[in-house]
């Protein structure tokens, strides 16, 4: 579509939370839809809080298999949508300080987060403490996305 | 260093604020919530906001691997038993705690809090400095807060004027280093004659008060009624 391709591309770099959740997938299947025609560069952040009771140097993250697999499945879902996904690994104290130091560092004009949504018992809507901060704190664009989690089985 | 701060007042804040900014890794206290955001807001994810006078919140805070619990709320009691669940319960290695009114300095170092910092005794000393007094003066606290500087004003009947250090019957755990005469300090030497108007600067533990005050101060109501 190369009238769409002489507009300005919607972002350049996005840093992308990789909260490890179902929807996760589908999230970055979105972002790297709206990446692919302007090369744009996606970094998938997945985010290891670190209570205060241990130091923050401790590697918790590293050793688990679950953790690795968060990442790797996001690298595998970019990769067959056709983009590159730089997955990184953080542990901190605070999921969305960390999100928005991240999108400092990298210089990232976008930053994207999933909201899951409980559908069932009428769904307990709670935005939580990270997307607050985020929108708060960001110095980019923030997208949220709220996507309702698959059912849950009885 | 990791320091565990309680209380989020003026205190509190700046010095998680002077604390980071020195490099420690620090974690503030402060019961309020609407503080607790607005400390947060400022200097960033170093808060909790729960009260510090709970043990698990104190565990949650990161209290079993802190180096230092510094107690500063405005609330002595609430200081006090945050100092003695850290150095109790979480085995902290040395705990700090402000004392807002003096009279409960004793019972703090009783019970086991390593440091005390008192915002009144200072004001006070530095009253006192400026004013004659015919008390002994607490200019601060040494070491773990065992020791004490005390500066002693040698006034008329002061039984230590016209007598040197050496011939002075000093308590034990005490000493006498320094003089200031005429606004200039120099070492107290054995055989320095002492004179009315000096102050005197000693070095030694709280309980020695009493007797260094009968060799400095003497009894000045008797004198001058005599």
């Amino acid at each position: 579509m190369p009238s769409e391709l002489s507009a300005p591309p919607v972002f350049r770099r996005a840093v992308v939370a990789l909260s490890g959740h179902p929807n996760g997938q589908r999230l970055i299947r979105l972002v790297a839809e709206l990446a692919k025609p302007y090369k744009a560069e996606l970094i998938g952040v997945h985010v290891v809080e670190i209570d205060w009771s241990m130091p923050l140097d401790m590697d918790l993250a590293g050793r688990s298999d679950e953790i690795q697999q968060v990442l790797d499945v996001a690298e595998g879902t970019a990769e067959a949508a056709g983009v590159q996904l730089e997955s990184v690994l953080l542990q901190a104290r605070d999921v969305g300080a960390a999100l928005v130091d991240e999108a400092v560092e990298r210089e990232a004009d976008l930053l994207v987060v999933g909201l899951a949504y409980r559908t069932k018992f009428g769904g307990d809507f709670a935005i939580g403490k990270t997307i607050p901060y985020i929108l708060k704190n960001a110095p980019c664009a923030v997208w949220v996305v709220r996507e309702p989690i698959p059912e849950e089985t009885s | 260093m990791f320091v565990l701060v309680i209380g989020g007042g003026k205190v509190g804040y700046y010095l998680t604020k002077e604390l980071i900014g020195s490099g420690h890794e620090v974690v503030l206290m402060e019961k309020d919530k609407d503080r607790a955001n607005q400390i947060a807001d400022e200097i960033g994810s170093v808060v909790i906001s729960h009260d510090g006078c709970e043990g698990k919140y104190l565990a949650e805070a990161g209290a079993n691997r802190a180096d230092i619990v510094a107690a500063v709320t405005g609330d002595d009691e609430d200081n006090l038993v945050i100092c003695q669940m850290a150095k109790h319960h979480f085995d902290v290695p040395r705990t700090i705690a402000r004392v807002n009114n003096p009279k409960n300095e004793s019972l703090f170092k009783h019970l086991g809090v390593d440091e005390l910092i008192s915002p009144t005794r200072m004001i006070l000393g530095s009253i006192e400095q400026d004013i004659p007094v015919h008390e002994l003066l607490h200019l601060g606290a040494l070491g773990e807060g065992e020791l004490e500087l005390i500066e002693a004003h040698l006034q008329v009947g002061s039984p230590a004027i016209g007598k040197a250090p050496r011939d002075l019957s000093m308590p034990e755990g005490c000493s006498l280093f320094a003089v200031i005469r005429d606004g200039i300090a120099t070492p107290l030497r054995p055989d320095t004659v002492l004179a009315e108007g000096d102050k005197v600067i000693a070095i030694g533990k709280a309980e020695c008060g009493p007797k260094l005050h009968e060799q400095l101060i003497g009894d000045l109501e008797a004198a001058r009624a005599g």
